[in-house]
């Protein structure tokens, strides 16, 4: 059995005077006094990171974490584009399920602010296929023809859209480490400027910094020392083609299907036993498909459900959707975005949440995407 | 990274799917363009069912605002894909143009 005991992120944003190892050394030290863990009780390192290697010339991460730890122990990192995160934690509980006694970090940072949005851009293309970037695609531009194809489709508007961003900035504005902490209306949402049609630059989450720790372990006795864990019921991970052209379906992410089945079916449990996620909503479209792909919604229905709030806090719903704020107010430092996530399960599930706690929640569950749809990672977590 | 031998790599490709015809699938219209396509934004790029079944990307030219509907039908064209890279060498794709 593997546990989550501990939790710690920076804030998310434009943090100009922080550089990516000055964030993952904060999140490091966070977590490890939050456990009261000493460096040397780490067995291992994940590290979930996109760009560094891209925008920055800086690769060799687990180097530089072991001279952050002042220790010479299996560090790894993964990439899987914004999925890093989610793989980085799904690499880290594969390998406790190996190895019994361990405790495991899990880091995921990224450093986007110190460039143009331009190169940020560019940098994020590299998780798109080589077609889709000569034809001047971007990510916004791929999640742009995923809306359009689903709004025709199913006959709604970019307002039914907008529910989202309006849901999750409330949700942000109740998050001290949100990288936006405003509220905003539907009619502000509207009317916006397009970034890649129909999707608005209030439809998007923005170019973030920031880093996210949580220690996993499988060792009794210190789960038995600490003040909180959460039981990591599963964590799945699957697959598709990178090119959104080559898929099936245009509004619909299957690797999200397949990995959303297979931890069901591990944790067993079902859909309604969630009480608290954390999805993927880098576009307001996305968090409408997560919802579909996931199975909380009915395939279609996501436009008009997402209309009548049962995800919002305070609404009273059976299932509160993105309480950090999502990638959409909370920030997306991509590479952090995966354990960000899975951190706001853990504070639900041990009642840590403050402002934006839901009540009586046992059980929770994390979606990470990576690129529109290459990769999937879809964690169950519960009390 | 563009090089010269990638673009030539790439082209040797384009031939094939040439003067081809074919139904918009989705499209968006790009605003915030990655660098090396900037000075083009905003541009609208399409998906593109081509005849024989296998899909393409690429931008809409000749076209108008208008042309840009799920189901129309376009044809598949040479043109210039971005600026010449350091090395000189341009790089041509294809593009679609309304029927």
């Amino acid at each position: 059995m593997n546990y989550i005991t501990g939790y710690y992120t920076t804030r998310f944003g434009e943090l100009w005077d922080k550089s990516l190892f000055d964030l993952v050394e904060e999140a490091i030290n966070g977590v490890l006094k939050q456990n009261k863990l000493q460096n040397k009780q780490i067995d291992a390192v994940f590290f979930g990171n996109m760009l560094a290697g891209v925008l920055e010339n800086n690769l060799h991460s687990p180097s530089k974490i072991a001279e952050i730890l002042k220790i010479n122990i299996p560090i790894y990192r993964a990439e899987a584009a914004c999925a890093s995160g989610g793989a980085a934690f799904n690499l880290a509980k594969t390998y406790l399920d190996a190895n019994p006694n361990k405790n495991v970090m899990v880091v995921g940072s990224e450093k986007m602010t110190d460039y143009s949005p331009e190169e940020a851009v560019t940098g994020l293309s590299a998780a798109a296929s080589g077609e889709e970037q000569e034809a001047g695609l971007t990510f916004s531009g791929l999640y742009a023809m995923m809306a359009n194809y689903y709004l025709e489709k199913y006959n709604y508007t970019e307002k039914n859209l907008a529910y989202v961003s309006v849901k999750n900035h409330y949700h942000g504005s109740l998050n001290e480490k949100a990288h936006f902490r405003k509220k905003i209306l539907l009619e502000e949402v509207l009317k916006s400027p397009y970034i890649a049609y129909p999707l608005k630059v209030l439809d998007s989450s923005p170019i973030s910094d920031g880093a996210s720790a949580v220690i996993m372990t499988n060792n009794r006795d210190v789960i038995k020392k600490q003040k909180y864990s959460v039981l990591v019921l599963s964590s799945e991970i699957a697959t598709d083609t990178i090119s959104l052209k080559s898929r099936k379906h245009i509004d619909e992410i299957i690797a999200t299907k397949i990995a959303a089945d297979k931890a069901f079916k591990v944790a067993q449990i079902n859909r309604k036993d969630i009480n608290v996620a954390e999805v993927h909503d880098c576009f307001s479209i996305a968090e409408i498909l997560a919802m579909e792909d996931l199975g909380f919604w009915e395939k279609g229905l996501g436009g008009k459900k997402i209309t009548e709030d049962q995800t919002m806090f305070g609404s009273g719903g059976n299932l509160i959707v993105n309480t950090s704020g999502g990638l959409k107010a909370s920030g997306h430092p991509v590479g952090a975005t995966g354990i960000k996530q899975i951190g706001e399960i853990f504070l639900q599930l041990t009642g840590q949440a403050e402002n934006r706690q839901v009540k009586s929640a046992k059980y929770g569950l994390a979606q990470n995407v990576g690129g529109s749809g290459g990769t999937a990672v879809v964690t169950i977590l519960g009390i | 990274m563009i090089s010269p031998i990638k673009i030539w790599r790439r082209q040797k490709e384009i031939r094939k799917v040439l003067g081809l015809k074919g139904k918009i699938l989705t499209w968006t219209k790009i605003f915030t363009p990655g660098s090396d396509f900037k000075k083009y934004a905003p541009y609208p790029v399409v998906l593109v069912e081509l005849e024989s079944k296998e899909k393409v990307y690429g931008q809409l030219v000749d076209g108008d605002d208008i042309d840009l509907k799920i189901g129309a039908e376009v044809i598949s064209v040479l043109r210039k894909v971005r600026a010449a890279s350091d090395d000189g060498v341009i790089a041509y794709g294809i593009k679609f143009k309304p029927l």
